[in-house]
């Protein structure tokens, strides 16, 4: 038994110029910890990517169902004219594990898009957190941001936080923010299993349907992989 | 004598706010092999309360009594267990699952049950063939396999998606709760020929409804009145058209 925690820090710079687009997807399932939250990784990670170049673009895609501690927030520096910066992010915590992870989109340049998809599971007595940045700088005219963060709540111990820090000091931005919390139904899982499902297949079922929008961005063979470590890490999360 | 279904005695209750209320008091009913029985009674009567019970709602304490299901005792079994037995509930008020695209919840539904009844699991060809078949059977429009399950459906939607999963899943025992209230006469036909196509020696029905209409196309066996907890009268298809022309009130005063 691990009684220790590790530590699993990382850099990743990307940079795309004129026309280029990146796209970065990771699924991380690292040593969560015991039931109890003895033991398990921290993992304290920086990302960071520029958008140089005019019309280029980079898209962050991230499952997060590992580690005792999460804090990332890969972030977009929107420089180039008319480039565009994307987030897509699942955090899956149980237990006792902590996952605050989010995103900074800086608008620098005219017409920047940005949007944020952040969906948080939290079941156990677990917590997670999306926190994020939109900033919009006074030569961004025209720049637009979309933010949605939904968060699904298992159980009555665990929470959900939603921290969107947002700096506009361009008149001519659009800036938008949506949030919601939902639990899962004790409904929603009767009628699953009056369908023959069992209950954890209902809530992995459920919760993949809750992800869709943000599973749908990641590589073919990682979404599938993704789908079946949501289904994993609430294992006895209900019931 | 061992019966399809034989319910003895039955009593249930619901914790509502931490006041317990006693809604099932002494149900008696049995449905052999094959027929089309129906629950009929007024609002509050207990009827949506039995199909919850039947199926296996946890909200629901039965505090006495017996079901018997095909030899099996139903009341020891979890709710999926009941579903691979052959137990099918179309719910008065289906719930939407967002993300949850349709045609993928009922190949697993459907394999779930196979996989239980130790039948070979269907692949996705094999099940959209066959859901196709059924959805076009039903009138339905092809693109309600491709939307999240019941998300944005109408209320006549969501009843032709009960019965499709019905038509699908191969129930020996389905109970409908209310499946009629609010549909067109059309939409009225497509459920009661939903039923009527699944009718065999192995399968029944337990029908809970208001209305004359629906009984018009699905000929059932026998009637019952449902009042206070309990089942106070049963008869012929007559009986029905009896209640619809007079109403519970004479009934309920004649069993009081």
């Amino acid at each position: 038994m691990r009684d220790e925690n590790q530590l699993h820090a990382a850099v990743v710079e990307l940079v795309a110029m004129d026309d280029a687009s990146i796209k970065y997807s990771t699924v991380q399932n690292w040593y969560p910890g015991d039931e109890e939250g003895r033991g398990g990784i921290y993992n304290f990670v920086t990302k960071r990517g520029a958008c140089r170049g005019a019309r280029s673009k980079i898209s962050w895609t991230q499952v997060e169902t590992g580690s005792a501690i999460t804090w990332k927030y890969p972030s977009c520096i929107l420089q180039g004219e008319g480039s565009v910066g994307e987030f897509y992010s699942v955090a899956v915590t149980n237990n006792c594990q902590q996952a605050d992870t989010g995103t900074k989109m800086i608008h620098l340049g005219r017409n920047t898009r940005s949007t944020i998809i952040a969906k948080t599971i939290s079941a156990g007595r677990s917590d997670s957190t999306y926190r994020g940045l939109v900033r919009v700088q006074p030569k961004a005219s025209g720049a637009r941001n979309f933010t949605q963060c939904d968060s699904l709540l298992i159980g009555d111990r665990c929470g959900a936080h939603t921290v969107p820090y947002i700096e506009c000091r361009n008149m001519a931005a659009r800036v938008e923010h949506e949030a919601t919390t939902s639990k899962i139904s004790e409904d929603q899982l009767f009628y699953c299993r009056q369908r023959g499902l069992s209950e954890e297949d209902a809530v992995g079922l459920i919760v993949n349907g809750f992800c869709r929008d943000v599973l749908k961005e990641l590589p073919m063979e990682f979404a599938v992989e993704a789908q079946k470590l949501l289904q994993i890490s609430l294992e006895g999360s209900v019931g | 004598m061992s019966q399809f279904l034989e319910i003895s005695g039955l009593n249930a209750r619901i914790d509502a706010d931490g006041q317990e209320k006693q809604i099932l008091r002494g149900v008696d009913l049995s449905i052999p092999p094959g027929e089309v029985h129906v629950i009929m009674g007024p609002n509050g009567s207990g009827k949506s309360t039995l199909s919850y019970v039947l199926a296996g709602r946890d909200d629901y304490e039965v505090t006495s009594g017996s079901v018997q299901f095909q030899g099996q005792d139903l009341l020891a079994m979890e709710p999926e267990e009941r579903a691979a037995a052959g137990l099918f509930l179309a719910f008065q008020s289906p719930v939407e699952l967002p993300g949850v695209n349709n045609a993928n919840f009922l190949r697993t539904a459907i394999n779930a049950v196979r996989r239980a009844r130790g039948q070979e699991e269907l692949d996705a060809v094999a099940f959209l063939k066959l859901a196709r078949e059924a959805a076009k059977t039903l009138s339905m429009a092809p693109d309600m396999l491709k939307r999240n399950v019941n998300v944005g459906f109408s209320g006549g939607e969501k009843k032709r998606n009960e019965v499709l999963q019905m038509t699908l899943l191969q129930p020996t025992f389905a109970i409908l709760d209310e499946t009629d209230s609010g549909l067109d006469v059309d939409a009225l036909r497509v459920v009661a020929e939903g039923v009527n196509r699944l009718r065999a020696p192995t399968f029944s029905a337990l029908v809970i409804t208001h209305h004359q209409k629906l009984l018009d196309y699905l000929v059932p066996d026998r009637i019952h009145v449902m009042a206070k907890g309990r089942i106070i009268l049963s008869g012929g298809p007559e009986l029905a058209r009896q209640i619809d022309q007079e109403g519970y009130a004479k009934f309920l005063s004649e069993a009081a």
